[in-house]
């Protein structure tokens, strides 16, 4: 861990791993994006879902850069890799903002190395992309008739409203925070079994 | 040498980048078809104008194939079949300017000028960093997949094992390019914290403002209507 050591400021060789694990960690979330179009129930579930896979990506770049802003630069690089994509929204940018600097905090607090701050962080981080299907609560209306407009098919539309209960909306956001958790723990099973051994952590 | 010279004409990458951002706000704001229709036109236009005619019928069919499924092929399918596609059709409708848009960059502009670009945008040296970085390495994940793909098939490694035996070199390799990447960009000097300079000068010439200006209209019609 000698590179965590020498300074408190994110140097060329955190900005490489960063950007890396930013990429592996698009790859994994926007997979997800595209499969919510199968049924609305994946999209409402989509944060929880993009938390479980990317667990070990987001503990290693946490395990490996070891400063402040880490999670917030990743943030930004997702946010823009969507702005490009045409995918982003104002939502989505208040909730990834939020989620990042609650991340920041949580490893503030923890000093950066410990199990349990890095998971707190990466809950906070998944929470980010509850960004996406939030309007669907927020500006009910106005949002159900917007992706109609757009050409969303009617049926997909009807299902999605009717799922879309207020109870969903507590499960939306409780969810990538349990499977953020089993995230972080599946990745700790991953650490222990080849990284260590690997020599990479 | 003038012929060669009007035939390639190229965009300014800060245009480019621009352009991204108001095909962003068209897509998220249109609701019009004939707007929609009318930037899908223009930009296959300004893709022919830089001389990338290949990639222009590619996107001019990849379109007609878009609209056609979305018209004409999925109301005659199957309702569970008509559901999922449509959404999928719909997504890569709203993402396809901005597609054009990136596959125009990417294939009349080297990394470089961009980066100089974003420069003259102040974007902070950091994020410069590791944006390049992230675009860089997804053509390497793809290669990578594709290489532990085939070890994967050698050894007959099915089923749930497959994440594993996936996410684990995938893992490795990127901490090791990670490492090694680190360090040639550390020896050339990515650490120096003085102003970077480069060969690159950018000029906005009439073209640019011309794409600008008509890329602004569009934008405003689409918020209006």
């Amino acid at each position: 861990m000698s590179q965590s050591t020498n300074g408190k400021m994110l140097k060329g060789r955190d900005l490489i791993t960063v950007g890396i694990f930013s990429a592996i960690y698009f790859v994994i979330n926007f997979i997800f994006m595209l499969m919510s179009g199968f049924h609305p129930m994946i999209w409402i579930l989509m944060p929880a879902l993009i938390a479980l896979f990317t667990g070990v990506p987001f503990m290693l770049m946490c395990a490996k850069v070891q400063k402040p802003g880490a999670v917030i630069l990743m943030g930004l690089i997702t946010g823009l890799l969507y702005f490009v994509t045409g995918q982003f929204t104002v939502v989505i940018l208040a909730t990834f903002a939020v989620g990042c600097i609650l991340g920041e905090i949580a490893r503030a607090v923890t000093k950066y190395n410990s199990y349990i701050g890095n998971t707190v962080a990466f809950a906070m981080f998944s929470i980010g992309m509850t960004g996406s299907p939030l309007p669907i609560w927020i500006m009910r209306e106005s949002f159900l008739a917007q992706i109609t407009q757009q050409g969303m098919p009617a049926d997909y539309v009807a299902t999605l409203e009717a799922v879309s209960s207020p109870a969903m909306l507590i499960v939306m956001v409780v969810a990538p925070l349990v499977t953020a958790v089993i995230g972080a723990f599946i990745a700790k099973g991953m650490f222990k079994k080849h990284f260590t051994k690997a020599g990479i952590v | 040498m003038p012929g060669t010279e009007i035939s390639r004409l190229r965009i300014d990458p800060r245009t480019g980048l621009l352009l991204l951002v108001l095909a962003n706000i068209i897509a998220f704001s249109n609701k019009s078809l004939s707007v929609e229709l009318g930037t899908l036109g223009l930009l296959l236009f300004l893709t022919v104008l830089c001389g990338q005619l290949r990639s222009a019928l590619k996107w001019g069919a990849v379109i007609i194939f878009l609209f056609a499924l979305q018209w004409y092929i999925l109301p005659a399918s199957p309702k569970i079949i008509a559901t999922s596609f449509s959404i999928f059709a719909n997504y890569a409708r709203k993402m396809l300017p901005c597609l054009m848009i990136g596959g125009l960059l990417i294939s009349t502009l080297s990394l470089r000028e961009i980066i100089v670009a974003l420069r003259s945008f102040h974007v902070p040296q950091k994020l410069i960093i590791s944006i390049s970085v992230t675009l860089r390495y997804f053509p390497a994940i793809k290669e990578e997949i594709a290489h532990i793909g085939d070890a994967m098939r050698l050894r007959n490694i099915s089923g749930l094992e497959k994440v594993e035996a996936t996410l684990v070199p995938l893992m490795i390799s990127a901490t090791n390019t990670a490492e090694e990447l680190s360090a040639a960009a550390v020896t050339r000097g990515i650490e120096n914290p003085a102003k970077k300079t480069s060969l690159i000068q950018l000029k906005m010439c009439c073209f640019d403002w011309i794409v600008l200006t008509v890329g602004s209209l569009f934008t405003v019609v689409a918020l209006i209507f």
